[in-house]
């Protein structure tokens, strides 16, 4: 009894630690533009397929090869901020939103036509690899992600306060108008947050490709996760999607257990409803209501 | 004058031209048969499957002289995988695109919203990808599938449980909550109630659950000694991913779909060995017809077009299609159809026989398939084997499952 529940809280935490792996990344990009990246899951599938054919024609491990997802992305991310996205930053929200819900169909169905429809899977030699310890249960290519979660969490948060640009993107967010008064460039500061966001998405991406199943079309249902991780845990409040993923694993993995498989998908559904109406600004109280 | 009989050539030959364009446009005039099936969306892949299995059977009439002397034009529409939008389509075909006839996508709930719109316009709908019980059971009489009824196709899958030692004694069956997989568990249930198999744990989940491990962790604190699962394609692998991340090995796995689709052991590799798959069709079965051949024939011809095996369910696609061509060829018609004709199609495809490739195909009164044996696959060294019924076993089963650790 007392296995099960410690295993299920195991499961929960690492479930939610790759939730937050891929929602650091839309949180970063809506705290300092205010944009709601519809299009964020089809920059996690980028990642991934980077991953898959990476290793498919290099045989390149997936874990060495987030590095090159990771820039690819970084650089998709730029191009697509600085020559599409700059374009409506300052208009209405609904601007934003059909933008990147445009953007998530172009990116998927160009996507279906070069690499088909099919399911892929990366298989290692140590795919599905785990630790079993005093009977609990362990999967190490999850525990890789949960601390890619922490890391980036921390890397941010440390480029975010200690760092120049990170300053330049700091005071962007606050107040977009002072910071071009203090000579920001900030048509090349939201660039470099779009194409940072979609690096660590990427990278996000990469590390989950051993476990999950690849396709163009797989990004629609991660952008719906990672809203609802962003929202409990604060929208624009970067620490807020480590708090808000691992939060909702372990209510999604109690849900499974304990009730049953289709509540677990429920749950997400009926917190993020809770929590807009009681708490917009996250378990935290952190975010920013816009 | 001159000028006169200068205009009277001109319109002879206007009228020469013109009727010889017509005599051409009519020596083409082709079957035009609609498809609305998806290409896109979840059953996006197995979808294109069914979309090679009629363009291999479309070039090979046509190679072979066409239906009556008429080649086949095929005209595919991608559904998305929507339901809604499938019998939008259906209708789009029969009223603007005129077709003469039309074959069956993919998906259960997709030709459970294409059947109807057949019906009212008396179209015959011959499916080989769609399988639950429900679509047979609403008195339709334009509707016909190759496939057996989802739960009985399955029955395979568990009756080969009574061939093994020690003979499984409990199961736990979990299954995508949509018409195909929820039947297909239903159909475990019901044939691990005959074969003396206690169901231990019995849960549907939607198709859009991320975390597999949650769920199969509770399933694997049961102990089952066999896990079914109601799957397709993508369930399939993300269970497989699972069980293995969760150090899960029952003595035996089944799944009523997935498996038998190429990519599954392409990209799982080693991991889909001992998998056990429920099937209605593999290449080495004794059937054979006109138009492909043998069973064989039909499978290296697939190999040589697409350069992989055929699944069982491009068989029945194809097998569809075949039975609707002899019914075209016995009645000796051309394009294009009236009504009336297609009225008579459809009670041939009640009353006639078929011989092809892929087994016989005689269609019951309510439009299902019923004789075909249900066959049980399973993946050994990462290779389908038939397993099931025994007279037809390429290879003995292998049994029980091989724990992940010990691989």
């Amino acid at each position: 009894m007392y296995t099960v529940f410690v295993q299920t809280i195991i499961n929960g935490l690492l479930l939610g630690g790759v939730y937050a792996a891929y929602s650091a990344g839309f949180s970063l990009i809506f705290g300092v533009m205010g944009v709601v990246n519809l299009a964020h899951g089809e920059l996690i599938m980028l990642g991934a397929f980077t991953s898959y054919w990476l290793f498919a024609y290099f045989n390149l491990d997936p874990y060495l090869s987030a590095p090159f997802a990771m820039i690819l992305l970084f650089l998709f991310g730029y191009v697509v901020q600085k020559y599409i996205i700059n374009r409506v930053i300052g208009q209405p929200h609904i601007m934003s939103y059909i933008l990147t819900f445009g953007l998530h169909l172009m990116i998927a169905n160009i996507a279906i036509k070069m690499w088909t429809q099919d399911f892929r899977s990366i298989t290692t030699s140590y795919s599905g690899a785990n630790a079993a310890i005093w009977g609990l249960n362990i999967p190490l290519a999850r525990l890789v992600t949960f601390m890619v979660a922490l890391l980036v969490t921390w890397v941010l948060w440390f480029f975010l306060m200690r760092t120049e640009t990170g300053r330049a993107i700091r005071a962007t967010a606050q107040d977009k108008e002072v910071a071009r008064l203090m000579g920001v460039d900030i048509r090349n500061i939201y660039a470099i947050t779009f194409g940072l966001g979609a690096a660590i998405t990427g990278l996000s991406g990469s590390v989950m490709s051993p476990f999950v199943i690849i396709s163009p079309e797989m990004g629609l249902e991660y952008t719906i996760i990672a809203f609802c991780v962003v929202v409990l845990g604060g929208m624009g409040y970067m620490p807020g999607a480590l708090v808000g993923g691992l939060v909702l694993g372990v209510a999604q993995s109690l849900a499974a257990t304990y009730l049953n498989a289709g509540v677990s998908v429920a749950i997400t559904f009926i917190i993020l409803f809770i929590m807009l109406v009681i708490c917009p600004k996250g378990i935290l109280g952190k975010g920013s209501v816009a | 004058m001159v000028l006169k009989s200068f205009r009277s050539i001109l319109i002879v030959m206007l009228v020469c031209f013109l009727s010889a364009g017509f005599a051409c446009a009519a020596q083409k005039a082709a079957w035009k048969i609609g498809v609305a099936v998806s290409l896109t969306g979840v059953f996006g892949k197995d979808g294109s499957l069914v979309k090679d299995a009629y363009t291999l059977w479309q070039e090979t009439v046509n190679s072979n002289g066409g239906i009556n002397g008429a080649p086949v034009e095929l005209i595919f529409y991608d559904d998305k995988s929507d339901p809604a939008t499938t019998a939008k389509l259906t209708e789009q075909l029969i009223v603007s695109d005129k077709v003469d006839l039309l074959l069956g996508g993919f998906g259960s709930s997709q030709l459970f919203a294409a059947s109807p719109v057949a019906e009212k316009y008396q179209y015959p709908l011959i499916s080989g990808g769609a399988s639950s019980n429900k679509l047979f059971e609403r008195g339709f009489k334009y509707y016909f599938s190759t496939l057996g009824k989802a739960t009985e196709e399955v029955r395979g899958c568990v009756d080969i449980f009574s061939e093994v030692t020690p003979k499984p004694k409990t199961a736990a069956i979990i299954g995508a909550d949509i018409l195909f997989t929820s039947l297909a568990c239903d159909g475990f249930k019901k044939y691990c109630q005959k074969n003396g198999i206690e169901v231990i744990h019995f849960e549907l989940f939607p198709m859009a659950l991320q975390d597999y491990n949650s769920l199969l962790m509770k399933v694997k604190n049961k102990k089952p000694d066999v896990l079914l699962v109601g799957s397709h394609l993508l369930v399939a692998m993300k269970t497989i991913k699972a069980m293995k991340e969760i150090d899960f090995s029952p003595k035996a796995v089944a799944f009523s779909y997935g498996p038998t689709v190429p990519k599954f052991v392409e990209d799982l590799k080693g991991d889909s060995n001992y998998v056990i798959a429920a099937s209605e069709w593999t290449p080495n079965m004794p059937y054979s017809g006109k138009v492909f051949g043998k069973a064989d024939d039909f499978s290296q011809l697939y190999i040589k077009r697409f350069n992989r095996r055929p699944d069982y369910v491009e068989a029945a696609a194809a097998g569809g299609a075949v039975a609707q061509q002899e019914v075209l060829e016995e009645l000796g018609l051309k394009p294009p159809l009236s009504k009336e004709n297609r009225i008579k199609i459809m009670e041939a495809l009640h009353k006639d026989k078929f011989e092809t490739f892929y087994g016989k195909i005689q269609f019951g009164a309510d439009g299902a398939n019923e004789a075909h044996p249900p066959v049980a696959v399973q993946i050994q060294s990462e290779k389908l084997e038939n397993v099931f019924p025994l007279e037809y076993a390429e290879a003995k089963i292998l049994y029980p499952f091989k724990p992940w650790k010990e691989r």
